[in-house]
């Protein structure tokens, strides 16, 4: 019998189930992006193992998200447990974990033995960082024949700002996203998240994927570059054709328009307070069924019926005095019972959920298993957003939460690259692994 | 199957060469999937009902002249398509049950009652084609307590997460929603990956199946920090002024230029290396005042003046336009980005050099620029925009339609 702890044996790697199984990814992601873009790779089946250094730890493990511990981002511990970190086990789950130190020439061996028993590599480092270790895709394809190999980065690998620094606001203030944010003519409210990181992430996931499947068809691997400006760029929607094709700039007076919708004209379409501190709902109305039911289920109040109100267009013209009326109704009632009640009537609506809602009222979200969990050594047992997806046949495989700093050392470097148990601890000795 | 219309002959294969999709679909989130699939080589038959998609309806127009074939809002999304619209001899259901004959994806974006009301039967589609993955996007997932409700972009971003963390510092201010549709951007994202998973799982087994995509959902698991802070140390972040909402209030990160234009900048005090950056910067144009003292170099005495480091900030950023600002500060190596607008980003020396942008032709007479796809492979390349289709442009030119005839 195992003495270790139940949770501990439950962790030792074995066959994945899934359209990714038997696919092993060298996974040299860090940070948001990348981890994010493997993460969906290792949900579904793929051998993702993540290749971490001991001396500069990935930023989720040191960001103070620690359970039942509030605190803000700047009270950073100094000398944190790379194991405590809640956004590292978020981005983490279903991967296994080794360390190598790439700075030296034996860890750098080491990487290229593992390159030449996977099929895909990733990497979201600033562009060079890897070549400096030599892992050139000329170098990859020596080592691995039709390796397909994921550059993850802000600004592509060339071009004049290819070395720029990033990150999700900076990539969403450069490509545009957080100007067309806010109210008119005042600074941008923009995000407050880095959007950017999550749509990159997703824009990644899916190249690699597309890679996958083009090499399962033809036999051919690929080298990807996908630049997170230009996926910024290309989600800015239709306001850019507006620029191009009508030369209409979008720096000017009115624009960009807060919550109201030009486009359809749509009145009342807004976010109203609540009853409760800080508690808003989003309302949306965009022809004049959509009144008629709003006006029934708000027990049709004499202001309703005001002429300036009776046409689409009308209601648009006037829509500071719509939505002040509006106002008076939704701010005595709570977000989920005008969404309800609104929606039970056929009327746009939603509550502004923040993170509480989702996890601990919203009922759709209960009802699909949007959440789930799994246990952790260190932290214990922890929720998880899952894949936003049903599949009839596919199934998400959630084996174990994120690796342990160096978990999976042995069975990586042993089991898969055949080094004896002396070999892996006389790596560790030196300081390689 | 039935060879993609794009790509030109004798290049190398895309992901999706040869797969044909059958679109149903009538908003941004839908369409969009649509239209990623085009750029990586589908063929994507789209049927219209003969009014045509809704998003036909929505501007911006071109040239300010509203048509069903001038909806700019319709031309972003639909690049590359083909439209059938039924010719009345015909139900909509009998032309889609004639396309799917010859199809390897159903784009469709009908709630559960939609999907009733025209008569569809999901289950039904897959016995009858077992080879057909249905793809469906829908606001709230196909089952649930909410499956029925009706969302669009803003209330998409109220109920999934999202729109809680944006807005201002100032909390009588409502949160206000980021704009260009991300909320059914995100939807499109999922449902692209989701359909991928269930071509993998084709490849492997033969077999179709139902991805059933939520842009509720998809909502949910992208607000970044927001669930993590709950699930780990139980707190809510709060929106704050085009920055990250955080547990407590953080430093504004917007800082305005000579130009009046805008750039961002979060100056993280714990970091070392960022700081010298800075504080040489603002040296050499004679606003470093007292930080170049010793006692800032200990993170407490930063911390403890942050407020008087933010002040002389600002009066960094006013001496010079927002370009220089972000040129000579990415120069010395900090993550600054210029607020750029739209119209900016065509201007941009790195996107051009990168060729980012194309032409392509509306019309006769209307050209314009517009982004490629973001996608760069090393062994294809990918297909490059052409127009969105005119209102049933391809009625009677489907190939699949052709063979089901035979």
């Amino acid at each position: 019998m195992d003495a270790r702890h139940p949770s501990l044996v439950q962790r030792q790697p074995r066959a994945r189930r899934g359209p990714l199984s038997g696919i092993r990814v060298a996974d040299f992601c860090w940070m948001g992006v990348g981890s994010v873009a493997t993460r969906m790779l290792a949900d579904f089946g793929a051998e993702v193992i993540k290749i971490e250094s001991r001396t500069r730890l990935d930023m989720p493990r040191r960001l103070p998200l620690y359970k039942n511990d509030s605190r803000s981002f700047g009270a950073e511990d100094p000398d944190p447990d790379p194991d405590k970190g809640g956004l590292f086990n978020n981005y983490s789950r279903n991967k296994l974990g080794v360390t190598i130190n790439m700075r030296s020439v034996e860890g750098r061996e080491l990487a290229e033995r593992l390159i030449a028993q996977s099929s895909v590599v990733t990497e979201n480092f600033a562009p060079g960082v890897m070549a400096g270790w030599n892992l050139t895709y000329e170098r990859l394809r020596a080592l691995c024949p039709e390796v397909i190999y994921a550059h993850m980065s802000g600004f592509g690998q060339n071009g004049p700002h290819h070395s720029y620094r990033s990150y999700g606001p900076v990539v969403q203030a450069v490509s545009g996203l957080s100007f067309i944010s806010g109210l008119p003519d005042r600074e941008p409210s923009g995000w407050g998240l880095s959007y950017m990181d999550n749509q990159a992430a997703y824009y990644n996931s899916a190249a690699l994927l597309m890679a996958i499947m083009h090499r399962n068809a033809t036999g051919k691997g690929t080298e990807i570059d996908t630049s997170a400006v230009e996926v910024g760029v290309s989600l800015l929607g239709p306001d850019l054709l507006d620029v191009t094709v009508n030369a209409r700039p979008t720096r000017r007076p009115g624009f960009p328009p807060g919550n109201r919708l030009e486009h359809p004209q749509a009145a009342p379409h807004g976010v109203y307070p609540c009853a409760g501190e800080d508690r808003w709902v989003a309302v949306a109305v965009f022809d004049d069924t959509d009144w008629h039911r709003l006006t029934e289920a708000i027990g049709n109040p004499a202001w309703t019926t005001d002429p300036r109100f009776a046409s689409g267009s009308s209601r648009f013209a006037h829509a500071d005095a719509l939505d002040a009326h509006l106002a008076e109704w939704t701010r005595q009632r709570s977000p989920h019972e005008v969404m309800t009640l609104l929606q039970d009537n056929g009327v746009c609506a939603g509550a502004v959920q923040d993170a509480r809602d989702l996890n601990e009222v919203d009922p759709q979200l209960a009802h699909r298993g949007t959440f789930f969990e799994l246990d952790h050594p260190v932290i214990g047992p922890a929720r998880f957003e899952g894949t936003p997806v049903a599949f009839s046949r596919v199934e998400q495989d959630n084996w174990r939460s994120a690796p342990l700093l160096g978990e999976d050392n042995s069975y990586v470097f042993s089991d898969i690259l055949g080094l004896s148990t002396n070999e892996v601890a006389d790596l560790a000795a030196a300081g390689v692994i | 199957m039935t060879t993609s219309q794009t790509g030109t002959p004798g290049s190398p294969p895309l992901p999706y060469s040869g797969l044909t999709v059958v679109e149903w679909a009538g908003d941004p989130a839908g369409e969009g999937t649509g239209r990623l699939l085009v750029e990586l080589g589908a063929d994507v038959i789209k049927i219209e009902p003969p009014q045509g998609s809704p998003t036909r309806r929505i501007g911006p127009f071109a040239h300010d002249v509203v048509s069903a074939d001038t909806s700019l809002t319709f031309w972003y999304y639909n690049f590359g398509k083909r439209s059938v619209v039924s010719d009345g001899s015909e139900s909509d259901q009998a032309l889609l049950h004639r396309l799917l004959v010859g199809a390897d994806v159903l784009l469709i974006t009908l709630r559960p009652r939609e999907i009733a009301a025209a008569g569809l039967d999901y289950s039904e589609l897959l016995t009858t084609h077992p080879q057909l993955i249905i793809l469906s996007v829908t606001a709230f997932g196909l089952d649930g307590p909410w499956a029925d409700y009706r969302t669009c972009d803003l209330v998409g971003l109220a109920a999934g997460g999202p729109l809680a963390s944006c807005g201002y510092d100032d909390h009588s201010i409502p949160p206000i929603r980021p704009g260009g549709n991300q909320g059914y951007h995100t939807a499109t994202s999922f449902a692209h990956c989701g359909l991928l998973l269930a071509l993998l799982d084709r490849q492997r087994t033969g077999a179709g199946q139902l991805v059933d995509v939520s842009m509720h959902e998809s909502l949910a698991v992208s607000g970044e920090l927001a669930n993590p802070y709950w699930f780990y140390p139980k707190v809510l972040v709060h929106r704050q002024t085009c920055r990250h909402a955080q547990p407590v209030p953080t430093q504004p990160a917007l800082f305005r230029c000579a130009d009046d234009r805008w750039v961002y900048f979060a100056l993280i005090l714990a970091d070392r290396k960022p700081w010298d950056a800075l504080v040489a910067w603002m040296e050499s144009l004679g606003v470093a005042a007292d930080l170049t003292d010793t006692a800032y170099d200990d993170l407490a005495h930063r911390q403890q003046n942050f407020q008087h480091i933010q002040e002389l900030i600002e009066c960094l950023f006013l001496l010079q336009d927002a370009t220089t600002a972000y040129h000579e500060g990415q120069r010395r190596g900090l993550p600054i980005g210029p607020v750029n607008a739209p119209e900016d980003v065509l201007d941009d020396e790195h996107l051009q050099a990168r060729n980012f942008f194309t032409t392509v032709a509306f019309d006769s007479d209307l050209s314009a620029l517009v982004p490629t796809s973001p996608y760069r492979f090393s062994s294809f390349q990918t297909v490059a925009p052409t127009r969105a289709p005119r209102l049933g442009e391809h009625t009677g030119h489907v190939p699949g339609a052709e063979e089901a005839d035979r």
